[in-house]
């Protein structure tokens, strides 16, 4: 058991000078912001960056690949390519130019989700921006999670909500399809608003959750539960150890 | 060495052997432990029963309990906060409602308080990173409601309670049981997009230790999913956010209650006062105080800068002798170790089998005795598998779950695991994931009572920095519960209390006075608290920093 | 006969009633029509309002789609993206060196080859199927139906992309005859609707309305059939506006020149839409026992 996240303390040189012999550790350049810096082959680019002395305030969240913080644009060595990445979820390669997107000034629309009438013009009208999109797919090139973005903005479009909210739900709002796109659309809160529109309008509560509100609004299980929180332990005990398992 | 499918040859070969004793496994599991046989695996392999990495602590209202060493040396630590320097004449934000933290608990709280009447501008979050940044967005297996037709919510507390090892407060228990359909309820106005089949039913799945299938879940993106709907409605309802300035200390008033937070900017290093007639505290948990050393699940913030704020102004913590320990965090690649495979792979149908492809334990057992099963695995029948890195875990067999559920299953749940996996050349369709336990839950906390009110006036608490709600440990889908249920009574509940409160002078004497009583105790720590951010910078490279 | 077929967005939504009958007649006249695996946005008419390249990347987008799918003809129902795909497809036959830039720009993709060609349904109707063909399938002529014929701008202008005689087309009318029918001869027939000035203008919506169906009516028409979803919009839905602003006003059923098609043919079923319309058709058509 260790901490995985720490990094070793030995810098390249004193590696090979103390022990030749057993070190098999292979080191690479990476730029950050154009500076050049030797770190270990095998880090995140995340990792490389704290080996490297950098301490995160902005640039890291989740550091699992979850929350978006860590969006990242580089392009290697000799590359006209510009790529995109997560920090923490892509290891660090050898000739890496690497920048990161600490905060993404995108336009999301205020609205009151009760007070909308989902129809096919509703995520049109308050972002009619998307009207601007031009077929270019540099936020379906960009995007970490490999979704196809410009789809969900063309479904979004065409106002087909259930497929702008599926093809969008594994997003996870880095703004990296946002800081490319030329027709200045902020599609991860457009794929919010679909999501909300589709969860809240088109896909309605199951009756079982209904019932059992309306059964618990008339009091069904208030006994039974007064007499669990006052149960003394070798009683609950006996219940815990005779209840019967659903699935075995 | 040579890579096949992302794996070195020597786990290839072990990988084989799983392979081969697959079939034969399929439908066929080793019985549930008995009451006794569980005690008998945690005493022996659970990391919170090495008595050495404890001790008691020396000062303030949890004197003489045993908390893990970590966690000590932040309650034994310097107050980061000079307190000289701080001019409290000049108040920067006068609010009625201050919610430190901007994670699940927080924001549900500032939704609740605003419905229940607090205007949107009085209320402020503070919080360390993003609006949203926290182990909320991170959760991915599921949300336990008892909403089934053979389940009820007397049944669901059975389960927290005897998860919990009959530690948990009863009434909040009851109150997490008996909330949760109706959170569920809340979240499909909202617009939260659960997992439903082809009738509009929920697709509920068991978890580790639930005697029945009450897992909602949103594919493995489960706790982003409802994160992000619940920040869209709290920005929606303009409720402002200061974000990147964390809370360093509460402020008290003069009458003894607590009367708003001093935030630091972290990008300027400025203080900002904010007074206030009631503070929640939502700050999560721990996970990354590396308990043991052990790798964690948790966001980049978890460093319990709560429980450190929240005694230094004399609240009560309970349960934090108890650390849980995720069975399936990631133990190879090197990259991705410690991060969180969700337990509803194990759900699912995935098992966990040793290097010879063998099952050793049952695939639901509360999170606890089913870590404790992995480490002796490891440890003591020295079954696991040891990584190039020198990791050991045992295989989390996830090609199971297409030839028992059918193809496409892993794509159509399990996304996020597959991404994660496939990333770094492993397809986990095709071949098991290496896991080992991982540093994931605070079980315990601030004590709460049953309206989210700490020991402390004017202090309120929600999430996972409080305890009582899952005793000794918490089951799968009852954290994202959790913060629900107990953000949206924090929020319901402060907008009543502010109504008769009046704050007097401002003060941060408590801290000073944390600080005597450190010096009377004759503590002498180099270690500053709260701890705001984990320091993940290489010692030798730290040598050579020069403070300008 | 087989086609690669680009719906659009309007004939998912708004105008789902001209893609069902479209898609019911050409099963009845045997043309394969498979809608395109992947498609977006064809650009509208934005990609005509400048010569901002860039405009041109959502129909080279389609046209790519197509190509990938091994069509050579590209089959449109929607006169916008008639319109636009086709004078995309032309732009790019005339200008190698602009293609060859966007070619570029979507260095992920193959290169397009300037090879699809973009046809309308009608010009299928006329030249693979046949007017005679047509007729053979009408088991419920719509005799004594006074129809109106109307085409707007984009199926005919600029002249590069029509394929019939721009000032005066005559292929809804032959398909009209062929329906048995009579079709009224309009000169207004190729006037515009005002097309977008719907948006911000109803004003000038009304009055074109009013104009172009007090000109048919007065040559005898008791209906309009049309191709265009934002014809149909103008001239059936703000007929609403018109009858508030003029007295004198009289409204007129506007129907997709394939809906009479369909019902000609006898076809029955869920495709017709006519609850979708602001001028209820059905009085007139069960008045000529046509439903």
């Amino acid at each position: 058991m260790k901490i995985m996240e720490k990094n070793s303390s030995a810098t390249e040189k004193e590696m090979k000078e103390k022990k030749p012999a057993e070190v098999e550790q292979a080191f690479i350049s990476v730029y950050i912001m154009g500076k050049e810096h030797r770190v270990p082959f095998g880090l995140t680019i995340m990792k490389a960056m704290e080996y490297a002395g950098y301490r995160f305030v902005r640039g890291a969240g989740c550091r699992a690949g979850f929350c978006g913080a860590c969006a990242t644009i580089y392009r290697m060595k000799g590359d006209y390519k510009l790529e995109t990445a997560l920090a923490c979820q892509t290891t660090a390669l050898d000739g890496m130019y690497l920048t990161q997107i600490p905060f993404m000034p995108a336009n999301k629309s205020v609205y009151d989700i009760e007070k909308l009438n989902p129809d096919i013009n509703s995520i049109l009208h308050l972002y009619p921006e998307i009207a601007r999109c031009v077929s270019c797919n540099m936020c379906t090139r960009s995007c970490p999670q490999d979704l196809e973005v410009m789809d969900y903005i063309q479904a979004a479009l065409r106002g087909d909500t259930e497929e702008a909210a599926r093809l969008s739900f594994d997003c996870i709002q880095c703004g990296l399809c946002t800081v490319r796109c030329m027709a200045e659309i902020s599609h991860y809160h457009v794929g919010q608003l679909a999501r909300r529109l589709y969860g809240k309008y088109y896909s309605p509560t199951p009756r079982h959750l209904t019932e059992r509100l309306e059964e618990m609004d008339e009091g069904k299980y208030d006994e039974a539960m007064d007499e669990l929180v006052v149960m003394d332990k070798e009683n609950l005990k006996k219940k815990y150890w005779k209840r019967d398992m659903e699935v075995k | 060495m040579e890579i096949i499918d992302g794996y070195p040859d020597f786990m290839m070969e072990s990988i084989k052997k799983v392979e081969r004793t697959r079939k034969s496994r399929i439908g066929r599991n080793l019985p549930r432990m008995s009451s006794d046989q569980r005690e008998v695996i945690l005493s022996k392999f659970h990391p919170d029963y090495k008595e050495h990495e404890k001790k008691k602590l020396q000062i303030g209202p949890n004197k003489g309990y045993r908390m893990p060493l970590e966690m000590i040396s932040l309650l034994e630590a310097e107050p980061f906060l000079d307190t000289s320097k701080v001019d409290l004449s000049r108040v920067d934000y006068d609010v009625d409602v201050l919610i430190i933290g901007g994670g699940g608990g927080g924001t549900v709280a500032s939704i609740w308080a605003n419905m229940s009447g607090v205007p949107a501008d009085r209320i402020l979050i503070s919080t360390k990173l993003r609006h949203g940044d926290s182990n909320s967005m991170m959760a991915q297996g599921g949300i336990q409601a008892a909403d089934g037709p053979i389940d009820n919510p007397p049944i669901h507390y059975l389960d927290i309670i005897g998860g919990g090892h009959f530690a948990n407060k009863p009434k909040l228990a009851r109150i997490l049981a008996m909330q949760a359909p109706k959170i569920i309820k809340w979240h499909e106005s909202l617009g939260v997009m659960y997992d439903k089949d082809k009738e509009g039913n929920f697709v509920e799945r068991p978890g580790g230790g639930t005697s029945r299938k009450r897992m909602h879940s949103s594919k493995d993106y489960t706790g982003m999913e409802i994160l992000r709907v619940v920040r869209d409605e709290s920005i929606n309802r303009k409720i402002p956010v200061l974000e990147f300035s964390p809370a360093i200390e509460l402020l008290k008033d003069d009458m003894g209650q607590v009367a708003g937070a001093i935030l630091m900017n972290l990008e300027t290093n400025q203080y900002y006062i904010v007074k206030a007639k009631v503070v929640i505290m939502a700050t999560g948990g721990w996970g990354r105080l590396h308990i043991q050393n052990f790798a964690t699940t948790n966001h980049y913030g978890a460093t319990a800068d709560g429980l450190v704020m929240a005694y230094h102004v004399g609240a009560k913590l309970r349960d934090l002798d108890s650390v849980q320990y995720h069975p399936t965090g990631a133990a190879y690649p090197e990259q991705i170790v410690g991060l969180l495979i969700t337990e509803k792979v194990r759900t699912m149908g995935a098992q966990p089998v040793n290097m010879n492809g063998e099952l050793f334990v049952n695939p639901l057992e509360p999170r606890d005795v089913e870590a404790s099963a992995f480490i002796r695995e490891c440890y003591e029948r020295e079954m696991g598998i040891t990584t190039p890195t020198g990791m050991t875990g045992v295989w989390l067999d996830s090609p199971m779950i297409d030839i028992v559920q059918g193809e496409g299953t892993i794509h159509a749940n399990l996304d996020a695991m597959y991404r994660m996996f496939q990333r770094f050349g492993i397809d986990m369709t095709k071949h098991p994931m290496l896991v080992f336990p991982t540093l994931h839950y605070q079980n315990g906390g601030v004590e709460i009572n049953e309206h989210c009110q700490t020991s402390v006036k004017g202090l309120f608490a929600a999430g996972e920095v409080t305890g009582g709600v899952h005793g000794k440990n918490r089951l799968m889908g009852n954290s994202l519960l959790d913060y629900n249920v107990f953000g949206k009574i924090a929020g319901i509940n402060v907008a009543e209390y502010i109504k008769n409160v009046k704050i007097g002078k401002l003060t941060l004497d408590h801290v000073d006075k944390y600080r005597n009583i450190l010096r009377d105790a004759n503590i002498k720590s180099k270690v500053k608290a709260p701890m705001i951010l984990p320091e993940y910078r290489e010692e030798n490279l730290m040598k050579r920093t020069i403070k300008v | 006969m087989k086609y690669a077929y680009y719906p659009g967005c309007t004939l998912k939504s708004y105008a789902d009633n001209l893609e069902s009958s479209v898609l019911a007649v050409a099963e009845k006249l045997g043309i394969q029509m498979e809608e395109l695996p992947h498609w977006t946005c064809c650009g509208t008419v934005f990609s005509q309002a400048d010569d901002d390249l860039v405009h041109q990347i959502a129909p080279l987008r389609i046209l790519l789609d197509a190509q990938k799918v091994g069509a050579k003809k590209l089959l449109v129902v929607c006169s916008m993206c008639y319109n636009t795909l086709k004078q995309a497809s032309l732009l790019f036959e005339k200008k190698p060196d602009k293609l060859e830039t966007l070619n570029l720009f979507l260095d992920d993709e193959d290169d397009y080859l300037g090879e699809v060609e973009v046809v309308h349904f009608l010009q299928v109707l006329r030249d693979e199927v046949g007017i005679e063909e047509i007729a053979k399938q009408v088991v419920r002529p719509l005799t004594g139906l006074n129809v109106a014929p109307y085409y707007g701008c984009l199926l005919l202008r600029p002249q590069e992309v029509a394929f019939d005689e721009p000032e005066r087309p005559t292929v809804i009318e032959e398909i009209l005859v062929a329906l048995g029918a009579e079709a009224i001869m309009d000169p207004l027939k190729v006037e515009c609707c005002g097309s977008y000035q719907t948006v911000n203008n109803k004003e000038i919506i009304a009055d074109r309305t009013r104009t172009i169906i007090n000109s048919a009516r007065s040559r005898g028409a008791e209906m309009i059939a049309l191709d265009c979803p934002l014809c149909d919009f103008n001239l059936d839905f703000r007929q609403k506006e018109s009858e508030k602003k003029y007295t004198d006003f009289f409204t007129m059923p506007i129907l997709y020149y394939t809906q009479l098609m369909a019902l000609a043919m006898g076809i029955n079923g869920d495709i017709y839409g006519f609850d979708k319309h602001y001028v209820d058709p059905r009085p007139l058509l069960k008045e000529y026992e046509l439903i």
